[in-house]
C-alpha cells in the first residue's frame, strides 16, 4: 500500500503565505528520497502537497530530511521513489485507518526470536510472524538465481582460462625444446627436467594471478562506481574478498601445474635427437650384431 | 597454393593448434550466448507484449502494468471516454487478484485474472470453451493438477480476504468451463480466470469499478502514437504505454544483463583474439628461416602476409565454427537458469536464437583473426633477409 501512494503533487514554493483564518495545525513534515529530491529539485523546508489519487484532496507537508536508500538488492532495479511519513499522517492520507502492514519487533537477544514468535502466534489473531531471516531469504531469490547465472559464466571462464593456461605452456615448453634436448643429452634426468617446468610453471601462474587480483580489483571499483551512478545506490555490485582471491591464486596454481606437468610429460617422452632437430626419427628395430 | 601453406603450418604442431582452435571454440560460445543475451531478451520481451495484437496498456499512473497493488478508479467512465475515441478498437479493462479455493480439508489459492472473455489478452483455452456465464471460470493446467478439478466441475471459491478479520468478501461456486494457457504468467503457476465483473463483485467495495489494467488494441490503420497521446490527454489520472515505452521500462530494468553481455562478449574476444595472436608468433618466430627463405628465392612480402593471416583466420573460423554449436548448448543451459526468476513469464526467454547472432560473432571472430594475423605478420615481412639467414645459419 506504502507503494501504491501516489505523490500526485510536489509543489515547492518559496514562502507561505499569510492567512486571516484561525490558526490551524501546523503542517506536517516528511523526509524524501535524495534521488526524488534531486530529480525534482527539491530542497529542505519546501513545501509540498501529497494526496493518495493523484488530483485528489492533499495534505500540506513541509520536507524536513533527505533519506539515503539503503543497499536493498530487491530494490535495485525498481526506480521508484520513497517519502517517509509518520504513521497516523499516512493512514489518514490513504484512509486506512488504525491499521498497517506489519510490525517489525526487536528482542532483547537473538535466541529469543523464536520463543517471541512462538508467543506471538499463540496470541495472534490476523497475524502471523516470521523471522527477519526468513524474509531475506524469501525476497532475496531473484538474487540466488542471478548467482548461480554468475557461477555458471565462472566455470565456462575457468575451462576458457584452462585452455588458455595449457596452450601457453605448451609453447612456452616448445620454445625450450633444444635447451631440454641439450640437457638431457648432458645426462639431467627427466624428473629434474619435469620438475623444472613445473616451478616454471608454478611462477608463471603465481605472476599471472598476481596480476589478475590487481586487474580484478581495478574491474571491481569500475563496476562498483559504474552501476552505483546507474542504479542510484550504494549497494557493492562486486567484491574482492580474501576468500575469493585465495579461490582464485589457488585455482590458477593448480591450473597452471597441471598444464606445466602436460607439457613437460610430453617433452620428457620425446628423443633428444628429435628435439633437437625438431624432426621425427626413424625408428630402427633394435638388431644385435651379428656374431662371427 | 596459400591455403595448402597455412594448412600445412598448422598441421605441423596438431596438440597446439587443437589446443587454440578448443580455446577459440569456448570463447566463440562465451560471444555468440552474450550476443544472443543482449538482444534475446527484449525480443522475447517485445513477442510476448505483441501475442495478442494489444498495442497500448493504461496502468494506475505512476506505475507499470502489474507493478504494484494500485487499481485503476471509475473503470466504467474511463472505458467510456476511450470507446468515444474513433481510433480506438478493442477495449480490455483486467483486474488482478486472489481466489480460495476449498479443496476438501484443503484451501488452494490461486492468481485470479477478472477480463471480459470475449475481448481478453491474457489467456488462449486450449480445453473446453470461454467463460459465458458469469460463475464460469477457466484455469490453468497446474491449478487444475493442484486441485484435482476438471472441466465440468463445480468449486466453492472466496475472494476478498481480510487478515485481521480472518473472513473473505465474497464467495461463490464457479464453474470450471475450460482450460487455458496463461501468456504473462510463470510456470507452475496456479491461476484461473474469470469474468471482470464477477471478481469485482467477490472482492468487495476495495474492487468494485476498479481495474489493475485496461489493455487497448487501435483500429487497423490508426496510428498507435496518436491513439497514445489522445489517450493521455483524455484521461490525466492514468498511465498510458505502448509497446515501445514498455520496453524502454524494461531496458532500464534489464541493462544489467545487456551490459554484463557486452562486457563478457568482449573479454572472450579479447581472449580469442590474445590466444591467437600468441599461437601464430610464436609459430612465425619458430619459422623466421623458412620465411626468409621464400622472400630470398623470390616470395612477395604480401604472399606472406597473407599466408600468416590465413593461419590466424583459419584457426578463428575453425574454433567458431565448432564454438557456435557449444555456444547453442550453453545458451540452453543459461536460459534455464535465469528463467527461474520469480514470477518471470514462463514464455519469456534471455537468450534466443536468431540467425544475425551467429552471423555477427562468425563475422566478430573473423575481424579479430585477421587482426591477430597483423602483428606476427608484419614481423616475417619485414625481417632482414641477409641478417635472418646468417642467424639462422649460425643457430
Amino acid at each position: 500500500m506504502i507503494i501504491a501512494l501516489l505523490v500526485a503533487a510536489l509543489i515547492p514554493t518559496i514562502s507561505q503565505t499569510i492567512d486571516s483564518t484561525p490558526p490551524r495545525r501546523s503542517p506536517r513534515t516528511l523526509a524524501i528520497d535524495e534521488r526524488l529530491a534531486a530529480d525534482a529539485k527539491i530542497l529542505i523546508g519546501d513545501r509540498l502537497v501529497l494526496s493518495s489519487t493523484p488530483g485528489g484532496v492533499g495534505d500540506t507537508v513541509f520536507v524536513s530530511a533527505f533519506v539515503r536508500r539503503r543497499a536493498d538488492p530487491s530494490e535495485v532495479a525498481r526506480a521508484e521513489y520513497r517519502v517517509r511519513m509518520h504513521l497516523d499522517q499516512l493512514q489518514t492520507l490513504i484512509g486506512y485507518g488504525d491499521r498497517v502492514d506489519r510490525f517489525a519487533v526487536g528482542t532483547p537477544t537473538p535466541g529469543a526470536a523464536d520463543s517471541a514468535i512462538r508467543l506471538i502466534n499463540a496470541a495472534a489473531f490476523g497475524f502471523q510472524g516470521f523471522r527477519s531471516r526468513d524474509i531475506a531469504v524469501q525476497t532475496s531469490r531473484t538474487f540466488a538465481v542471478v548467482t548461480r547465472f554468475h557461477r555458471a559464466i565462472g566455470v565456462i571462464t575457468i575451462v576458457a582460462s584452462a585452455i588458455f593456461l595449457l596452450c601457453i605452456m605448451l609453447l612456452k615448453v616448445d620454445e625450450r625444446r633444444r635447451d631440454v634436448a641439450a640437457l638431457r643429452l648432458l645426462g639431467i634426468s627427466s624428473r629434474s627436467i619435469v620438475r623444472g617446468v613445473m616451478v616454471e610453471a608454478a611462477l608463471m601462474a603465481s605472476i599471472g594471478s598476481g596480476a589478475g587480483v590487481v586487474l580484478g580489483w581495478v574491474a571491481a571499483q569500475i563496476i562498483n562506481w559504474h552501476y552505483r551512478g546507474v542504479y542510484r545506490t550504494p549497494l557493492a555490485f562486486a567484491l574482492v574478498t580474501p576468500g575469493i582471491v585465495a579461490l582464485a591464486v589457488s585455482l590458477s596454481l593448480v591450473l597452471g601445474l597441471i598444464a606445466g606437468f602436460l607439457a613437460a610429460q610430453r617433452l620428457v617422452r620425446t628423443p633428444p635427437l628429435e628435439l633437437l632437430t625438431g624432426r621425427r626419427e626413424p625408428r630402427v628395430p633394435f638388431e644385435p650384431a651379428p656374431t662371427a | 597454393m596459400l591455403l595448402r601453406l597455412a594448412w600445412a603450418t598448422l598441421s605441423r604442431h596438431r596438440t597446439r593448434t587443437l589446443l587454440a582452435i578448443l580455446g577459440v571454440a569456448v570463447s566463440a560460445a562465451m560471444l555468440l550466448d552474450m550476443v544472443m543475451l543482449s538482444t534475446g531478451m527484449r525480443a522475447s520481451f517485445k513477442e510476448l507484449l505483441s501475442i495478442r495484437g494489444f498495442q497500448l496498456r493504461i496502468a494506475p499512473k505512476g506505475t507499470m502494468p502489474f507493478d504494484t497493488d494500485a487499481t485503476i478508479p471509475d473503470v466504467s467512465d474511463v472505458v467510456r471516454t476511450l470507446r468515444a475515441m474513433p481510433d480506438v478498437g478493442t477495449i480490455s479493462p483486467v483486474l488482478g487478484g486472489q481466489l480460495h479455493v476449498q479443496v476438501g480439508e484443503r484451501a488452494v489459492t490461486a492468481a485470479t485474472i477478472g477480463a471480459d472473455p470475449t475481448v481478453q489478452g491474457d489467456y488462449e483455452i486450449v480445453e473446453g470453451r470461454l467463460p459465458g456465464a458469469p460463475n464460469d471460470v477457466v484455469a490453468s493446467e497446474d491449478f487444475l493438477t493442484a486441485t484435482g478439478l476438471r472441466i465440468g466441475d463445480t468449486l466453492s471459491a472466496a475472494a476478498g480476504y481480510d487478515a485481521q478479520l480472518r473472513s473473505f468478501a465474497g464467495r461463490r461456486t464457479l464453474t470450471m468451463v475450460g482450460r487455458a494457457h496463461f501468456l504473462y504468467m510463470a510456470a507452475g503457476q496456479l491461476i484461473v480466470s474469470v469474468p471482470l465483473s464477477t471478481l469485482q463483485e467477490m472482492q468487495g467495495s476495495r474492487s468494485l469499478d476498479r481495474a489493475s489494467l485496461i489493455m487497448i488494441r487501435a483500429r487497423d490503420g490508426a496510428s498507435v502514437d496518436a491513439v497514445l497521446e489522445q489517450i493521455k490527454a483524455a484521461l490525466p489520472r492514468v498511465s498510458a504505454v505502448s509497446i515501445e515505452t514498455a520496453m524502454l521500462q524494461v531496458d532500464k530494468r534489464l541493462s544489467y544483463f545487456r551490459q554484463l553481455a557486452f562486457i563478457l562478449g568482449a573479454v572472450s574476444l579479447a581472449v580469442g583474439f590474445l590466444l591467437v595472436t600468441t599461437l601464430v608468433t610464436v609459430s612465425v618466430n619458430e619459422r623466421l628461416g623458412e620465411i626468409v627463405v621464400m622472400r630470398a628465392i623470390g616470395v612477395a612480402r604480401q604472399r606472406i602476409v597473407l599466408q600468416i593471416v590465413l593461419e590466424g583466420v583459419a584457426i578463428m573460423v575453425a574454433g567458431a565454427l565448432s564454438g557456435l554449436a557449444l555456444g547453442l548448448v550453453t545458451a540452453r543451459y543459461l536460459d534455464s537458469i535465469l528463467s527461474s526468476f520469480p514470477g518471470l513469464p514462463a514464455a519469456m526467454h534471455f537468450f534466443v536464437f536468431e540467425a544475425r547472432d551467429a552471423w555477427m560473432a562468425l563475422g566478430l571472430l573473423t575481424v579479430a583473426g585477421i587482426l591477430a594475423g597483423v602483428y606476427p605478420s608484419w614481423r616475417g615481412a619485414s625481417l632482414p633477409i641477409a641478417v635472418t639467414l646468417r642467424e639462422e645459419a649460425v643457430a
